[in-house]
C-alpha cells in the first residue's frame, strides 16, 4: 500500500530543496503545523480540500519480504465531512479527551517534494514527530512519515488533497488519537 | 448469590489481603459496593493473574482471521502470548508462543502464513500442528536426552469455537466452552448469526491506555454514561439531547458473569434491524428462532460482555454530522499489562451477506466513531485513565465506588430470552453481576500447577 508519487509534470529539479517552490511548500507545512499546535482548528480545516482523503493505516509487524506492514484497516479514514465533524467536536467544551486541551508540538522534517502530472499538484513526503502532553502527565509521542498530495490554489496557497499518515508504531502507546496529524 | 456464603468461605480460601482486609468484605456486589483498592493494587492484580487470567475462558481471535492453512496471528490467551493458527490439516489450534527449548518467541510477526515455525535461537522447528520436527545438533544428544514426541508446542489447555469466535482457557479442568457460555449463546446467535455468518475485517486496532482493565470492562455495559461522556456529540446534534435516550431497552444477566443490553433506538427505520440494510432483515427469520428474530428486528443497539474481557458493541450511528446513521459491529478485548495499564483491541466485523456499499459505509463509520481515534471512544479512555489515577493512593483505597442503581428493580418476566432480565437499560445490575463473578473467581485459589514434570524413572536410570 505504498503511495509512490507520480512524476512527469514539472521538472524534478523545479521543486528541489533551495528552489522557490520548495521554500513555499515548506513554509506551508510550518504554518499548518503551527495552526494545529495553536489549536486553531477553524483555520486548519480551511487548508483541507473538499475532496481530501486523510488516512492513517494500522501497521503490523511483518517480515521484510511482506512490505512495510500497512494494512487495509485504518486508525483514521476521513473525508472533509468527518474532518469538519472532528474539528467541530474539538471546539465544544465537552470533548473530554481534549477538554482541557493537550499541549502538542508538531515537528516536520526531511521534506521532499515531487512534481505530479497535474502542474498544480505536488507529492510532499515528510517525517513527523508529534509530542503531546496532557494534564500533569508525561510526554506521549507519535512518529512516522506523512505522504501528502498538495494542490496549489494560488501563489503560496495550498490545499491538502491527500494525507497518508504512516505511523511507526504497531501498537499506539498514547491513550487515544484525539490529536490531528 | 447469598452473602453468607461469600463471607463464610472467604477466610478459608485465602482472599485476605496482606493488610488484613478480606476481599469479600470490600467487594460486595449485591450491595453495589466495590472497593477502589481492586483497580490499581498490585496485590489484587497478582491474584487476578492467577485466578482469572490463568483459568477463565478468553477470546483469542475469529476463524475468519486465519482463513487458509498455515495462517497464523500472534495474540494472547488471558495474558499469555499465543499463536492462533490453522494447521496444514485445516484444524484451528492455539499454542503458547514460545519454544520448548529456551522459551524464545516463535511467531515474531503479527500475522503470517507458514508451513513450519523455526525458532531463531537454536533452530528448533515445529509443524503448524505443534509437533516438534527437528531440534538443533540432534546427534549431540545422548540416548533419552531428547524425546521429540514430548516436546511439541504447549497447547492452550482448552480450545473452543462458537460462531467462529475462538476461545481458549489455560485450565484443563475448565468446563466446556458450551457450558461456560451457557445461555449467552442464545444472545450471541442474535449478534453473530442473525444473517448467517459474520466475518472480522482485517487486523485489529491495538493501543494502550494507562488504566485498569476493569474500568474498561465496567464501561462496556454502561449505557447511562453515553449522554454525559459523549456530550460533545449531543452538542453536535449527533446524539439526542435527552439524558434518558439510551434507557429504552432491557438488560440481562446470565450465569458465569455474562451480561448484555438491548436498546431501542429512536422510532426510525434506520435504528431497526440492528441498523442493517432492509434487504437483510428477512434473514433474521431464516437464521434465528422467532423470539431471537424479533429482538434483532426491534433493536438498534446492543452491548454484551462474554466474561470477563470480550465485548460486542452493536450500534447505529453516523460518522459525521452530514451522514445518515448506519449499523456497525465492533468487537473489543482488554488485555492487562499491569494493574494500571491495558492493551486494547478493537475489530470491525460485518455480516458476510452484507452488500458492498453497506460494508464500506459501515466500516468508515466504525473508524470515525470507535477505536482510539473514534469521536465516541476517545473520551471513554479519558475516563478510564482518570478513574485509575485517582484509585492509586492509600487514602482512595479506603473508599468504595457506587454501583447501586436499580438494586431494587423487579425482574422483567415478560422478556422472551434466557437469563435474568430487567426493563430499563439504565442501571448497574450488569456491572454487579460482572463483579459477582469476579469475586467468586478471586475466592478460588488455583490448583498447584501440574505442568512441571519430574524426570521419568527410565531417564534417570539410564
Amino acid at each position: 500500500m505504498s503511495a509512490a508519487p507520480e512524476t512527469g509534470g514539472a521538472a524534478a529539479d523545479g521543486c528541489a530543496p533551495g528552489t522557490p517552490l520548495y521554500s513555499e511548500i515548506l513554509e506551508f507545512l510550518y504554518r499548518e503545523a503551527a495552526l494545529l499546535d495553536d489549536s486553531d482548528y477553524a483555520a486548519w480545516i480551511e487548508l483541507c480540500a473538499e475532496d481530501i482523503h486523510y488516512i492513517m493505516p494500522v501497521r503490523t509487524t511483518q517480515f521484510r519480504a511482506q512490505g512495510a506492514g500497512f494494512e487495509d484497516v485504518s486508525f483514521f479514514d476521513e473525508n472533509i465531512n468527518s474532518l469538519r465533524t472532528r474539528v467541530a467536536r474539538l471546539q465544544t467544551e465537552s470533548a473530554w479527551a481534549e477538554t482541557p486541551p493537550s499541549r502538542t508540538r508538531h515537528f516536520v522534517t526531511n521534506v521532499l517534494v515531487n512534481a505530479q502530472k497535474r502542474p498544480d499538484e505536488f507529492a510532499v513526503a515528510a517525517n513527523f514527530l508529534v509530542t503531546r502532553t496532557r494534564a500533569d502527565q508525561g510526554y506521549q509521542m507519535f512518529t512516522g512519515r506523512r505522504e501528502d498530495l498538495l494542490r496549489r490554489v494560488a501563489p503560496a496557497e495550498y490545499r491538502i488533497v491527500r494525507r497518508r499518515i504512516l505511523v511507526d508504531q504497531t501498537v499506539i502507546t498514547s491513550t487515544n488519537l484525539s490529536v490531528l496529524f | 448469590m447469598a452473602n453468607a456464603r461469600i463471607q463464610g468461605k472467604a477466610s478459608q480460601t485465602g482472599t485476605r489481603l496482606r493488610n488484613g482486609e478480606d476481599l469479600a468484605s470490600i467487594v460486595r456486589p449485591e450491595e453495589g459496593i466495590i472497593s477502589r483498592r481492586i483497580f490499581a493494587d498490585p496485590e489484587v492484580y497478582e491474584l487476578e493473574l492467577e485466578r482469572i487470567f490463568g483459568r477463565a475462558w478468553f477470546f483469542i481471535g475469529h476463524e475468519s482471521e486465519i482463513p487458509e492453512r498455515g495462517d497464523m496471528v500472534a495474540r494472547q490467551c488471558g495474558v499469555d502470548p499465543v499463536i492462533l493458527v490453522r494447521d496444514q490439516a485445516g484444524v484451528v489450534r492455539a499454542f503458547l508462543n514460545s519454544c520448548r527449548h529456551r522459551g524464545m518467541r516463535l511467531c515474531r510477526t503479527d500475522r503470517q502464513r507458514a508451513t513450519t515455525l523455526r525458532c531463531p535461537y537454536h533452530g528448533w522447528a515445529y509443524a503448524t500442528s505443534g509437533e516438534l520436527l527437528a531440534a538443533s545438533s540432534e546427534h549431540h544428544y545422548g540416548p533419552g536426552e531428547l524425546n521429540k514426541s514430548e516436546l511439541g508446542l504447549i497447547p492452550v489447555a482448552r480450545l473452543g469455537t462458537y460462531r467462529g469466535l475462538v476461545f481458549g482457557s489455560w485450565d484443563p479442568a475448565a468446563p466446556s466452552l458450551e457450558q461456560w457460555l451457557g445461555d449467552m449463546r442464545w444472545y450471541m446467535d442474535i449478534i453473530f448469526g442473525r444473517t448467517g455468518e459474520i466475518e472480522f475485517v482485517g487486523v485489529p486496532q491495538i493501543w494502550e491506555v494507562e488504566c485498569s482493565w476493569k474500568f474498561a470492562t465496567d464501561n462496556f455495559t454502561d449505557n447511562f454514561h453515553v449522554y454525559w461522556t459523549h456530550q460533545s456529540l449531543v452538542e453536535l446534534g449527533m446524539l439526542p439531547s435527552e439524558p434518558d435516550f439510551a434507557s429504552h431497552g432491557h438488560m440481562v444477566t446470565l450465569e458465569n458473569g455474562h451480561i448484555l443490553h438491548f436498546v431501542l433506538g429512536p422510532p426510525l427505520e434506520a435504528f431497526q434491524g440492528m441498523g442493517l440494510p432492509k434487504s437483510l432483515w428477512p434473514r433474521f427469520k431464516e437464521h434465528l428462532d422467532p423470539a431471537q428474530a424479533q429482538i434483532a428486528q426491534a433493536h438498534g443497539y446492543s452491548a454484551g460482555t462474554m466474561w470477563p474481557n470480550f465485548h460486542w458493541l452493536q450500534l447505529v450511528t453516523a460518522g459525521d454530522t452530514k451522514s445518515e446513521p448506519v449499523g456497525i459491529l465492533n468487537l473489543r478485548l482488554e488485555i492487562p499489562l499491569s494493574p494500571t495499564r491495558t492493551r486494547m483491541y478493537s475489530w470491525f466485523a460485518i455480516d458476510k451477506s452484507a452488500p458492498t456499499d453497506y460494508r464500506k459505509i459501515s466500516y468508515e463509520t466504525y473508524v470515525r466513531s470507535f477505536g482510539p481515534s473514534g469521536i465516541f471512544d476517545q473520551d471513554d479512555m479519558e475516563n478510564w485513565e482518570e478513574c485509575t489515577a485517582a484509585a492509586r493512593g492509600p487514602a482512595a483505597k479506603r473508599y468504595t465506588l457506587h454501583h447501586k442503581m436499580g438494586i431494587g428493580r423487579p425482574i422483567d418476566t415478560t422478556w422472551p430470552g434466557p437469563g435474568t432480565c430487567y426493563a430499563d437499560s439504565y442501571g448497574e445490575m450488569t456491572q454487579r453481576a460482572w463483579y459477582a463473578e469476579w469475586l467468586q473467581r478471586m475466592r478460588e485459589p488455583a490448583p498447584v500447577p501440574t505442568s512441571v514434570q519430574r524426570p521419568r524413572a527410565r531417564v534417570s536410570a539410564s
